[in-house]
């Protein structure tokens, strides 16, 4: 089977899947059996499709199909492939699917039929998303993902459920109706200035096209606008971040690691791919503004997450710093800067993923979220405590786990991009760098509290005020759970230790994404003459030895 | 008449003669059931009379106008979609109007057809009144028969405003007639032509008679100062009778409004897609910000379709605006946009009326949102295909409503993209998309609160259900439509183009070059067929 119809496959077997088990009924074992398979079956194959990518390949797997007929005059193809950007977004989603499908195990009770047919619909849209090389195929794949997780949430979600899917849904389609515009007229421009008259919707195309006859700048702000609307809801950045506590602490655990784990990576991912490449001159201007939004989701979030008196509002609110961090290094347009950010989605989703996850499982044994209600838990479920610190110190950024690797880049990244202007403008320099350092003041504050949360509630003396468990104490992680979170310690441990093997992979697709915007931004320089025009990479920036071993 | 006419309006004639020994039968047959299948039995005779001849102009015919009847592309695309979806309303009320009057019901559903094949076919004022009338006409019958609590006030009041509607229209007409001396809408069309771009002398009435024939029009399509009927009228009826006043004088509206405004009064154009920009907006954020408080089903689709007639509008403002010919701005004329998301809406409000019908079983009716809570456990078949129809209302992939937005959407941005920098237009146009995109999002809050209802709630009162099977196969038949359209819309989308573009040639004058609000240089007005392959100029 070639690589194409492998590909092909991965994204259709969980729609496939989601349609076995609306055949199979309310059999619970059933659905639950072949969720388990087919998401098995999912990540089986993506190992095999991501173990023989062959770094530096732009179109891995493509497989291309004229989705409104080959006479049709509109030419959006069913097209998918992998790239390196996309490349570990889709295994993490693989990835994550069956760990959500293993942490529902017992979990779910209520209606497992219609809950795993979802997760799996879910599963289908998240794949397909990160494949897909049509522009109209990405958007279809970025919209279908909210009707099951709105489902999902709405219906295995906590208390305020209703509310919260309702939000999440109208919040995220508001955004995401203006970035379909914005597509729409990258497309328009692309065929009212190519001189073939074709309309084209591939992705590789329009960036191609676009590079070669940008649009006009004031129509590439409105459109980088247009674009941001969407993509900063979903990530979301800081002051647009309002749906997402909500809906990170309604949701279902699958849910809310779905969420952070893998949708949030579609804002990320949408700036990756449309924003910066296609709209270079917007992206210089607009730099600045989205290098401070991002800098003040880090401190608020962290601020917000220190506030918190619900374990998972305590991780949404993290979510929002680290994204925050994701954007900094993506909008430091430093080829350094970018491998951290999409490095750093990778890590957060296995981090973050698994807090949720591990929360989600002392909910199950102790019915509360509230940081007060819990204590001591390190004693009753060892190894609970055990994945949680493990996720934690990923999540703060420990050396040797797979968080410090991505925002230790994002920060050089980062520091480089102030060095860069050091020479021509110090006032921007100065600016930057203090952006850079109240970055790493949210890397501090991230140490605070989350170490507090664990101290909290692993640690000090128990609390079994109104939890009587004394008689029958909550058993500790069973082999189901403890198989949906060994796979994500290790690729937090991998990650960690050698972050180049997936650095290396992601690099080649990652040098074109910024070049026009590098490039932009070297011309605005270049009022400055010698130095300021430098290409990023070249600036000089003095590392601890141990540290840079560390990195490469 | 000749015979040739005859062919012609076969399928029409078929189902009159049909429809008017119905009403005979039902006069002294005691038979309640079986009108239904007979009902059904024509349409697809009708079907089958359509199918044996060939759109005009497709054999490259030099007179698409056999008098005063246009067969053209246009007029098959709308046949055939009238057919289908009188297809699904005789399904819908099949066992419903057993209760009432059932060999009424269907001749006035046959009859209500007929008007709307008969406007798609006009050529000519007259015959498009006569279309329009019979469309009327059927419809106070038809809310008669399905009148609830034994009040007429639905009935009346639609009927009173209709009958007003309709004398603004010929009003408009009689100005249009004065305009031009005609009443054949090509002939109106070469009389305008000639009385130039800025329409002089008697021309000059003909931006009145569009005004009027917008309002009159805007009341069949529920367009926002025309609208406030709706709720009321849908309410005051049953199920399947408000599914066929959502869908039907919308279709009629449509088409009338293609074939008149923008096809037959060429410099009329500015006027028009101000017209029909402002409704747009208008129509679409006041139909959806009312509906967020509706609790009543049908009152809630009231303005939903309100709400939906305003996108409709957005495609003829830009079918308006793209005046250089048919296929300017590429594949995404605003006709053929407008086309598609009526055929799109049409099917997914035609399917949540199936299976409201379908809930409320025999006797009662599902009348409030919070009769459906927590359908998905009673009835899960049922409470998926209403979630299907919803989200494709909203407007989300791989849904229909979603390519329906796609060309619509496409359509406005695509107004003037080409000169964007000295032309007047784009900001309207993009205001009109932003406004369009942000009344997705606040729609989906009413369509959402439905989902929600059915699925997030707990049982409360469980809806009879189990009703007629007619109406389950409407709504399975809606629901392929639905998903059928939104995985494979190609064919859909390329034929209502071609329709859109044979309602543009079948006229066969080249069109007039605009005024110049569009700010625009002096195109070379070319016939359509030209003009579409023309490449997009440099930069």
């Amino acid at each position: 089977m070639s690589m194409s119809n492998l590909l092909l496959t991965t994204i259709l077997l969980p729609l496939a899947g989601s349609l076995a088990i609306c055949a199979v009924g309310r059999d619970a074992r059933a659905a639950r059996a072949t969720a388990l398979v087919v998401s098995l079956a999912t990540l089986i194959v993506t190992a095999i499709l991501l173990c023989n990518y062959v770094p530096g390949d732009d179109s891995f797997a493509a497989w291309s199909y004229a989705w409104l007929g080959e006479t049709s005059a509109v030419d959006i193809r069913f097209d998918v492939a992998l790239d390196g950007i996309s490349l570990w977004l889709f295994g993490l989603s693989s990835l994550l699917l069956l760990a959500c499908v293993l942490l529902s195990w017992d979990a779910v009770t209520d209606r497992p039929g219609t809950y795993y047919a979802l997760l799996l619909l879910l599963g289908s849209g998240m794949l397909g998303v990160f494949a897909a090389r049509d522009i109209i195929l990405f958007y279809v794949f970025f919209e279908f993902t909210l009707i099951p997780l709105f489902l999902l949430i709405g219906m295995w979600g906590h208390e305020d459920r209703q509310y919260a899917a309702t939000k999440f849904f109208i919040y995220t389609l508001a955004g995401s109706m203006l970035t379909f515009l914005a597509l729409l007229s990258i497309v328009l421009w692309d065929y009212y200035h190519s001189p073939d008259g074709v309309m084209t919707f591939s992705i590789p195309q329009l960036t191609a096209g676009l590079a070669a006859r940008p649009i006009a700048e004031p129509y590439q702000l409105w459109i980088f606008l247009g674009l941001f609307a969407g993509f900063a809801i979903k990530v979301p950045l800081f002051p647009l971040h309002t749906w997402l506590p909500l809906a990170h602490t309604q949701a279902p655990s699958a849910g809310s690691v779905l969420l952070a784990g893998i949708l949030l990576k579609i804002g990320t991912y949408g700036f990756l791919r449309f924003s910066i490449p296609m709209l270079p001159d917007a992206t210089v201007t607009c730099m600045p503004w989205m290098l401070a939004l991002a800098v003040a989701g880090i401190l608020y979030g962290a601020l917000a997450a220190l506030a918190q008196s619900d374990m998972k509002r305590l991780i949404a609110y993290s979510s929002v710093s680290h994204l925050g961090f994701v954007m900094l290094g993506l909008f430091a347009l430093t080829s350094v800067g970018m491998e951290g950010g999409v490095l750093q989605m990778i890590n957060h989703g296995l981090s973050t993923g698994g807090l949720f996850a591990v929360v989600g499982m002392v909910y199950e044994r102790y019915h509360t979220r509230q940081i007060s209600e819990l204590g001591g838990l390190a004693r009753q479920v060892p190894w609970l405590a055990f994945f949680f610190l493990v996720f934690t110190l990923s999540s703060i950024g420990l050396p040797g786990l797979n968080g410090f690797a991505g925002e230790f880049l994002i920060l050089i990244g980062m520091f480089q991009r102030a060095f860069v202007f050091e020479a021509s403008t110090p006032a921007v320099a100065y600016a930057y760098k203090a952006i850079a350092v109240l970055a790493v003041f949210g890397v501090v504050l991230g140490a605070w509290y989350m170490l507090w949360l664990v101290q909290r509630v692993f640690f000090g003396p128990p609390l079994e005020s109104d939890h009587e468990h004394a008689a029958q104490p909550p058993r500790d992680v069973t082999p189901v759970e403890a198989a949906a979170l060994v796979p994500l310690c290790v690729f937090v441990l991998w990650i960690g230790v050698h972050p180049e093997f997936f650095l290396s992979r992601m690099r080649p697709a990652l040098q074109p994404v910024a070049q026009a915007a590098i490039a932009a931004l070297a011309e605005r320089e270049r009022a400055q003459p010698p130095v300021a025009a430098n290409a990023p990479a070249a600036a000089v920036v003095e590392l601890p030895p141990g540290v840079l071993s560390l990195v490469e | 008449m000749s015979s040739e006419t005859v062919c012609l309006l076969l399928p029409e004639i078929i189902l009159a003669l049909v429809a008017t020994l119905m009403y005979l039968g039902g006069a002294f047959l005691p038979a309640r059931r079986g009108w239904s299948w007979l009902a059904a039995a024509t349409l697809i005779v009708a079907g089958i009379a359509l199918a044996r001849q060939t759109p005009a102009g497709a054999s490259g015919a030099a007179s698409e106008l056999v008098s005063s009847v246009s067969a053209d592309a246009f007029a098959y695309a709308v046949r055939w979609a009238v057919l289908g979806v009188g297809l699904i309303f005789v399904l819908l009320a099949a066992r419903t109007s057993e209760r009432g009057e059932s060999s009424e019901f269907m001749a006035t559903l046959l009859l209500l057809i007929v008007g709307l094949m008969l406007v798609s076919l006009a050529g000519d004022l007259v015959l498009m009144f006569a279309g329009l009338e019979l469309i009327s006409i059927p419809t106070y019958v038809l809310l008669f028969l399905g009148r609830t609590k034994g009040t007429l006030e639905s009935g009346t009041k639609y009927f009173f405003l209709s009958v007003l509607s309709s004398a603004l229209m010929l009003y408009g007409f009689s100005f249009l007639y004065g305009a031009a001396g005609d009443t054949q809408l090509s002939g109106i069309r070469s009389a305008l032509v000639a009385s130039g771009a800025e329409l002089t002398g008697t021309g000059a009435f003909a931006a009145l008679a569009l005004v009027l024939i917008f309002a009159g029009l805007g009341f069949r399509l529920t367009a926002v100062p025309f609208h406030f009927y709706a709720p009321d009228v849908y309410q005051g009826t049953n199920n399947p009778n408000a599914g066929l006043l959502a869908v039907a004088p919308k279709i009629a509206a449509l088409v009338a409004l293609v074939r008149i405004a923008s096809v037959a009064m060429p410099g009329t154009e500015r006027l028009g897609w101000q017209l029909a920009l402002a409704l747009a907006m208008i129509t679409m954020t006041l139909g959806n910000v009312l509906a967020l408080w509706q609790n009543n089903v049908r009152r809630l689709m009231a303005y939903s379709s309100v709400a939906h007639a305003g996108y409709m509008l957005i495609g003829l403002a830009v079918g308006f605006a793209v005046t250089g010919g048919a296929a300017e701005a590429s594949n995404f004329d605003g006709v053929g946009a407008a086309i598609f998301y009526m055929l799109v809406y049409s099917a997914a409000t035609a399917g949540v009326f199936a299976a409201l019908t379908y809930l409320g079983g025999r006797e009662s009716e599902v009348d409030t949102v919070d009769q459906l809570a927590g359908l998905t456990r009673n009835h899960p078949k049922t409470a998926l295909a209403l979630a299907i129809f919803m989200f494709s209302l909203t407007g989300l992939p791989p849904l229909a409503g979603f390519w329906g937005k796609f060309t619509l959407f496409t359509g406005a941005l695509g107004v003037d993209a080409r000169n964007p920098g000295d032309s007047s237009l784009w900001p309207w146009f993009l205001a009109l998309a932003i406004v369009g995109a942000l009344n997705a999002a606040i729609s989906a809050g009413y369509y959402l609160r439905i989902v929600g209802v059915m699925y997030f709630r707990p049982a409360a009162s469980t809806p009879a259900g189990r009703g007629p099977a007619g109406a389950a196969w409407a709504m399975a038949a809606c629901v392929l439509l639905v998903v059928g359209i939104g995985c494979a819309p190609g064919w859909f989308i390329d034929e209502s183009t071609r329709a859109s573009q044979a309602a543009h040639t079948a006229l066969g004058a080249p069109r007039i070059v605009p005024d110049t609000a569009a700010g625009d240089s002096l195109r070379p007005s070319l016939p359509a067929t030209a003009s579409a392959q023309l490449l997009p100029i440099e930069r």
